[in-house]
């Protein structure tokens, strides 16, 4: 099996850093996971950890308003960054001598963010995520189903409730004031992990991280997540939601509540999701779409996410002639079908899933990425090279107790989209 | 603290080269042509077999059969029907991708290297043996014309649906749909995919791409063993002519009534691939609106917040494929934002640019190619590109020096030679009440009203 090599060390202003080194392409990626994301927004400031994240490229104390998109695209990098529930992450990837410029730029944005905030900065970039809502949400046909899902798997003071892209109105409330806060609440080193992964000089690099990063202080300590975060393991009924919408086709979203992320159920589930929707063999396609020609595609995947409880998300879009009903009725037989699932079903998505992981970690900002995440989430980078084999330890019965258990009409949330009647 | 060394960005480090891998190619005696890579990261090893069977080559009659004929490779062989097929791959943890554009028709598979010689049996089989099984066909077929009705309601897929009618005379083949219109995908016949295959997937017109962990000498074997005995004749290179819908400025209007965001569309026919302006455009475009700082997007994003992000490409195909400025924005600031796309090709068009937003262009295209080669799935796409558009195997050996080349008044000629705004057809598919007014005080020339894809003109 492969083996990604990993040193790990902390800072002393509580950093953590992973290093990675790799020399097949004179290519460096890094990562920064900051340990914060939507479920740590206060009631009123929905979507505010994305909106700072934006932020974050607007330049800083020694750095020129968008001169971190310039000064990276010009090195012929590319960068960006992401804002999910459990975290915020930055990364670039850039020709191997430029580490410096990486370095330079993800420190002076954490070491000196607000010295460079403006009004102006925060109202352009509320404009452009205003933008990004109606592109990825308001704008899109069923483009509002996480943001319902969310609410209906989640209770309302559970930190998941409430969607990352966050509401028009809180977004229109966010404020300078937020932005410091927000800043000198959770983006301190002892709330990040840093990685680098590719072609570097380990020597070196720690050198330029102490020099970088070591200077910075230890920010105060992260505040818990707000709101109930624990979750009884099943939902103990089923919730419901029509959504009459501008659509072509039915949908239906059938989602269930499932242990969080790391621990061996997880994994269960994450196999189960790859059993059911995950290639032109999976249960649902085969079923669903081949053969009884109910449904158009289907899609089933597992969230990893680690706060109380995660969630198993399938859809299916009805072929037209065919209702939601039909789609739902047919769904739920497959579901009960996994209580005795072949072993042949399980071996093939523990095959896919294991060869995706090989493929995937072919790129050396996912490498980096993930490092981060199970260093953040974890605490065990190492786990980069271990997942594999919790994937492999999943059996047969393991998936018939799991959808036993998990998998009932007790323990999930039903979205279903119809086409809006015109003129209605 | 003294933090004054920060002050300055830190300088380069000597660079190392980036050395694109070698890539060879051997022809089996039936004119197969074979071409490998090495690429030793992860022990996998992606195969593309590139088929000469695009878009551009099928009846015009029956627009969307290249794409129905690749999504029917998974319906079954005349060895095995589509659920066996699935099954014999996905065992092996494999899946089949197929992929079609308006050049080529691609099926592929990334195994594990120990997996290969057995997926590679499978694959060989699909691209051999397809048989179009009539009910698979049908399935699939009403699965096509479902996902018609469903881009219909999805705006950015409408409007890319509709650019080809907003930009080719009528009959050229990129004035259809890829995916085709209502009435000749309901024409297609099982029959129909069975001689397009007869036709055009022959040993001569397939190009077998291995990238990863596997050396020449086995690439080679594996190709002899899985396709060395099939035979067949090679299909003709389709031959047509492109026309412009309209000399002169136009906008087309797709009315979602109520929507909150115009999608916008807005440019002309670009060039083909074979164009000798090739690396002097993609150079020009980059500064336009080809990466995140270039001028489309720092002005509608950054500096007026009208959009999430605004992107510009020249669209290359083996005839004049489209050039497009692709955005969103707000229903609102629709016509502010045309007016600024239009300002901004006429400045790039009468400045140019300047030799810094030169240099950055060309450090930025050449420094991105290594990240984008990271994966045997991106060299091997990259290689059936070569394949695909006639480009010698050792074309990015030479990439670097072709950007390098390429100044400041290359730019300045093809902007203005490949940059026509008074010929741009601008597509807006947003609420029409909202928008039609002020389009029209553009004075951009006449305006038409275009039902989306799947209705009856």
């Amino acid at each position: 099996m492969i083996r990604i090599p990993i040193e790990r060390y902390r800072l002393d202003n509580g950093m953590e850093i992973v290093l990675s080194r790799e020399d097949a392409a004179p290519v460096v990626a890094l990562n920064i996971w900051y340990g914060v994301g939507s479920r740590n927004e206060r009631a009123g400031r929905t979507g505010f950890a994305h909106l700072f994240e934006h932020m974050m490229f607007q330049g800083s104390k020694h750095v020129p308003e968008m001169g971190h998109f310039a000064l990276i695209e010009k090195a012929g990098g590319s960068l960006n960054g992401s804002t999910w529930l459990d975290r915020t992450n930055y990364f670039e990837t850039l020709p191997a001598n430029y580490l410096e410029l990486g370095l330079w730029l993800e420190s002076d944005r954490l070491g000196w963010l607000l010295p460079a905030m403006t009004q102006e900065k925060l109202d352009n970039q509320r404009d452009v995520v205003k933008n990004e809502r109606r592109w990825r949400v308001d704008n899109q046909p069923y483009g509002d189903w996480d943001e319902r899902i969310q609410a209906l798997m989640y209770p309302p003071d559970h930190p998941y409730h409430h969607s990352v892209i966050g509401s028009m109105e809180d977004l229109d409330a966010a404020s300078l004031e937020d932005v410091e806060q927000f800043f000198r609440t959770y983006y301190a080193p002892n709330n990040a992990v840093l990685t680098l992964c590719g072609d570097f000089d380990p020597t070196q690099a720690r050198e330029l991280i102490a020099q970088y990063f070591g200077q910075l202080p230890r920010g105060p300590d992260i505040p818990p997540i707000p709101g109930r975060t624990r979750l009884e393991p099943v939902m103990g009924g089923e919730v419901r939601e029509l959504v009459h919408q501008d659509v072509s086709l039915p949908r239906v979203y059938v989602t269930y509540r499932i242990p969080p992320f790391g621990g061996a159920e997880y994994y269960t589930a994450l196999v189960t999701s790859y059993i059911l929707g995950y290639g032109k063999a999976a249960l649902l396609y085969r079923s669903l779409v081949r053969e009884q020609q109910v449904a158009q595609d289907v899609v089933a995947y597992a969230f990893p996410i680690v706060v109380g409880a995660s969630m198993l998300v399938t859809w299916a879009t009805a072929r037209p002639g065919r209702s939601a009903a039909d789609v739902e009725r047919a769904f739920t037989e497959q579901i009960e079908r996994l209580r005795d699932v072949d072993d042949a079903d399980v071996q093939r998505a523990v095959n896919l899933l294991a060869t995706e992981r090989l493929n995937e970690l072919q790129r050396l900002d996912e490498r980096a990425d993930q490092l981060s995440m199970y260093t953040q989430l974890f605490d065990e980078p190492e786990r980069i090279n271990t997942e594999v084999d919790r994937i492999r330890a999943v059996t047969p019965q393991h998936v018939r107790d799991f959808a036993a258990r998990y998998l009932g009409t007790d323990n999930r949330a039903v979205l279903t989209y119809v086409p809006r009647e015109v003129g209605a | 603290m003294n933090d004054t060394w920060r002050e300055q960005a830190p300088e380069p480090g000597p660079p190392r080269t980036f050395e694109f891998p070698d890539v060879r190619s051997a022809t089996l005696r039936n004119g197969m042509r074979v071409v490998h890579a090495r690429h030793g990261r992860m022990p996998v090893v992606s195969a593309h077999v590139v088929i000469d069977a695009g878009a551009a080559g099928e009846p015009a009659d029956r627009g969307g059969l290249a794409q129905l004929a690749a999504s029917a490779l998974h319906a079954g062989t005349t060895q095995r029907d589509g659920s066996r097929l699935a099954w014999d791959l996905e065992r092996l943890g494999v899946q089949l991708n197929t992929d079609v554009t308006w050049d080529a028709i691609e099926a592929s598979i990334t195994p594990p290297a120990a997996q290969l010689a057995d997926a590679l049996v499978v694959l060989a089989d699909v691209v051999r043996n397809a048989a179009f099984p009539a009910g698979e066909v049908e399935r699939l077929r009403e699965e096509q014309l479902a996902e018609i009705l469903q881009r219909m309601k999805e705006p950015r897929a409408l409007a890319n649906d509709v650019v080809g009618r907003c930009f080719y005379a009528p009959g050229v083949p990129y004035a259809r749909a890829l995916i085709g219109s209502t009435a000749s995908v309901t024409a297609i016949t099982a029959e129909d995919l069975r001689a397009f295959h007869r036709e055009r997937f022959t040993p001569a017109s397939c190009t077998l791409v291995l990238v990863g962990d596997i050396d020449m000498e086995t690439a080679t074997t594996l190709a002899e063993r899985c396709f060395g005995d099939w035979s067949g004749a090679p299909a003709p290179t389709p031959e047509f002519d492109v026309a412009p819908l309209n000399d002169g400025p136009s906008v087309h209007i797709v009315d979602r009534i109520g929507a909150v965001q115009s999608e916008l569309r807005i440019g002309h026919i670009g060039v083909r691939r074979s164009h000798p302006d090739y690396f002097p455009l993609i150079v020009m475009n980059t500064i336009f609106g080809g990466a995140f700082t270039s001028r489309l997007n720092m002005n509608l994003r950054e500096t007026n917040g009208f959009t999430y992000g605004v992107r510009s490409a020249y669209t290359f195909r083996r005839g004049p494929g489209p050039f497009l400025v692709s955005t969103a924005v707000g229903t609102d600031v629709t016509v502010r934002a045309v007016e600024e796309v239009l300002k901004e090709s006429d400045r790039l068009r009468t400045a140019g640019v300047t030799d810094e937003e030169l240099a950055n262009a060309r450090d930025y295209l050449v420094g991105i190619l290594p990240l984008q080669m990271q994966t045997t799935e991106q060299l091997a796409g990259a290689l059936a590109d070569l394949v695909t558009y006639g480009l010698s195997l050792d074309y990015y050996d030479h990439y670097r020096e072709r950007i390098a080349a390429v100044t400041a008044d290359d730019v300045r000629r093809v902007a203005r030679a490949h940059l026509r705004p008074d010929e741009f057809a601008i597509i807006v598919v947003g609420d029409a009440a909202s928008v039609r007014d002020g389009i029209q005080e553009l004075q951009h020339g006449a305006l038409h009203d275009v039902k989306p894809n799947g209705e009856a003109a």
